[in-house]
């Protein structure tokens, strides 16, 4: 077995090696270099939970396949067929599948991150590790559950008469607007959901208000009157996501205060979550 | 040797953590006093604990339950923040344990990566150790197996072996051994060893005694938080089974 403590154990002379504090906290560039070098197993872990969770089913992996395709079945019965909202907009289906896509990533990342800390206690307690290695995970894990449900997205917006256009080049822009989103959204869910672990029971109550508020189901454009008022709809950042991605994909209009929305978020929201997560991350074991 | 070097260098050292405490009073009262929030009680676990430790060492750390053993090294490792005093080292201890992290519906060779990975090896460091890992534990033919489906000092040796793969200057183990056969004990003998010869320092808390007279040159008896004694092995064990504790072990 190799030994990294080895340095000069072997040689006669005595090189005295001055004792580093063990109790204090890294700056923010140590810490973040730190994580960036374990980065691996904020990608692995969830990788191999993903495989574990669906190991004793009949279709296995193909459930991250089936699963969102049922989500968005389920919406186009309920929305699209019998209570119809589907007004003001040309090809509903790819409206809603788009929709129900990303507000599904940014809302998994986020139910996940809240007890990204709690659920690991036991790991926080036996190893100094970054502790943003664990909202990180959650990120990475959902962002790669999303994979196949996207592509699901894409199949289904060109099954329904969409042409691929210059516009489509953008989207990936667009996601990984929405990557830093979640991952700044994470990393502050996190960070509360320590200290107030009634956060999760809150999560999906607040989820089901942003549901209606970004417009997943229906087209705000066609259904809000009031410029105004579909201005307010700029700072939600999902709705800001979706039509962005919409826009991209389906040539769905725009709002320039949609994209400035968009922009703004995907830099403070990282900004925020990192600065609330590092400062107290010393006390999370406690 | 005359003069060894420290490798952990404890100062008057104090550390509390906080417990959620259930409120006596009911959810009616809580609103009349007007005190919804979550009351904490802080659980001073380390009262002023100086010590050292020095290269080629195995120090034993004893004491009844609730003396402070386990938030010491917790404190040690960097843990648990200090209130006061200071804790300094060559480099950071690592205390043995990755079981939290380890998934019983995978086989052992993936928890072997998983568990590699939350210690601080990249994917390739423990891809080129699994061979050495999975031979240290043992597991040559059960390796590829869900790791629920081992028994319990399969698991020991799975955990044991992952743990101490990367070989640390200073090992700090918190009832570890406990579990697991006489030729575990034996694996776990020449781990402690290895990292005794390459001048690093070994920290074992356990309420074993045999395990103590064992492993240990030195031994620390804690007590509600404050060293009690400090001295030889046998002297120590003796005195702390003679001493009259309610719970001392």
């Amino acid at each position: 077995m190799s030994t990294e403590a080895a340095g000069g154990s072997g040689s006669g002379e005595r090189t005295v090696r001055p004792l580093i504090d063990l109790t204090s906290r890294p700056t923010a560039r140590t810490y973040l270099r730190e994580a960036w070098r374990r980065r691996e197993f904020a990608i692995v872990v969830p990788a191999q939970d993903l495989r574990a969770q669906n190991m004793d089913t009949t279709l296995g992996q193909l459930w991250h396949l089936v699963n969102p395709a049922l989500l968005v079945g389920v919406y186009f019965l309920v929305f699209g067929v019998i209570i119809d909202t589907r007004r003001g907009v040309d090809n509903f289906l790819g409206f809603l599948i788009v929709g129900v896509v990303l507000f599904h990533l940014t809302q998994r990342v986020t139910l996940e991150a809240s007890t990204s800390i709690t659920q690991n206690m036991g790991l926080i307690r036996s190893i100094q590790f970054p502790r943003i290695l664990l909202p990180a995970a959650s990120v990475n894990g959902q962002t790669a559950a999303f994979v196949p449900a996207l592509a699901l997205a894409i199949l289904a917006v060109l099954a329904t008469g969409e042409l691929p256009t210059l516009r489509w080049l953008v989207l990936p822009a667009v996601l990984v607007a929405q990557f830093a989103l979640n991952f700044g959204t994470a990393l502050l869910v996190a960070r509360i959901g320590t200290t107030m672990p009634d956060l999760r029971q809150i999560l999906p109550h607040l989820f089901r208000l942003l549901f209606y508020g970004s417009g997943v189901i229906f087209s705000v454009d066609a259904f809000v009157q009031s410029a105004a008022w579909r201005r307010a709809f700029a700072l939600n950042p999902l709705y800001d996501v979706i039509t962005c991605a919409r826009w991209c994909l389906l040539g769905e209009p725009v709002d320039l205060w949609v994209v400035a929305g968009l922009v703004m978020w995907c830099i403070v929201m990282p900004a925020i979550g990192f600065w609330v997560f590092h400062r107290s991350e010393q006390r999370l074991g406690a | 040797m005359s003069d060894p070097a420290v490798t952990v260098e404890v100062r008057d050292a104090h550390v509390s953590y906080r417990v959620f405490e259930e409120p006596a009073m009911g959810l009616k009262q809580g609103f009349a006093r007007g005190r919804m929030r979550r009351q904490y009680r802080m659980i001073p676990a380390v009262q002023g604990v100086t010590l050292d430790l020095f290269e080629h060492e195995t120090l034993g750390l004893i004491g009844p339950n609730g003396a402070g053993k386990s938030t010491l090294l917790a404190a040690m490792t960097g843990l648990l923040p200090l209130r006061s005093g200071s804790i300094r080292g060559r480099s950071r201890p690592s205390l043995l344990g990755v079981s939290s992290v380890l998934r019983p519906a995978l086989s052992g060779r993936r928890n072997i990566l998983i568990g590699g990975l939350a210690l601080g090896f990249t994917r390739a460091e423990v891809e080129r150790r699994m061979d050495e890992i999975i031979d240290f534990a043992g597991l040559r033919a059960d390796i590829d197996r869900p790791m629920r489906t081992y028994s319990s000092g399969m698991r020991a040796r799975l955990r044991f072996a992952i743990a101490t793969a990367r070989i640390p200057e200073i090992l700090l183990i918190d009832e570890a051994l406990t579990v697991g056969d006489e030729e575990f004990r034996r694996l776990a003998a020449e781990r402690i060893d290895d990292v005794r010869s390459a001048s690093g320092s070994v920290v074992l808390v356990t309420h074993n005694m045999n395990e103590i007279r064992r492993f240990c040159d030195r031994v620390v008896w804690l007590d509600e938080g404050r060293v009690r004694a400090v001295g030889d092995p046998a002297d120590i064990v003796d005195s702390y089974l003679a001493a009259p504790s309610p719970n001392s072990r």
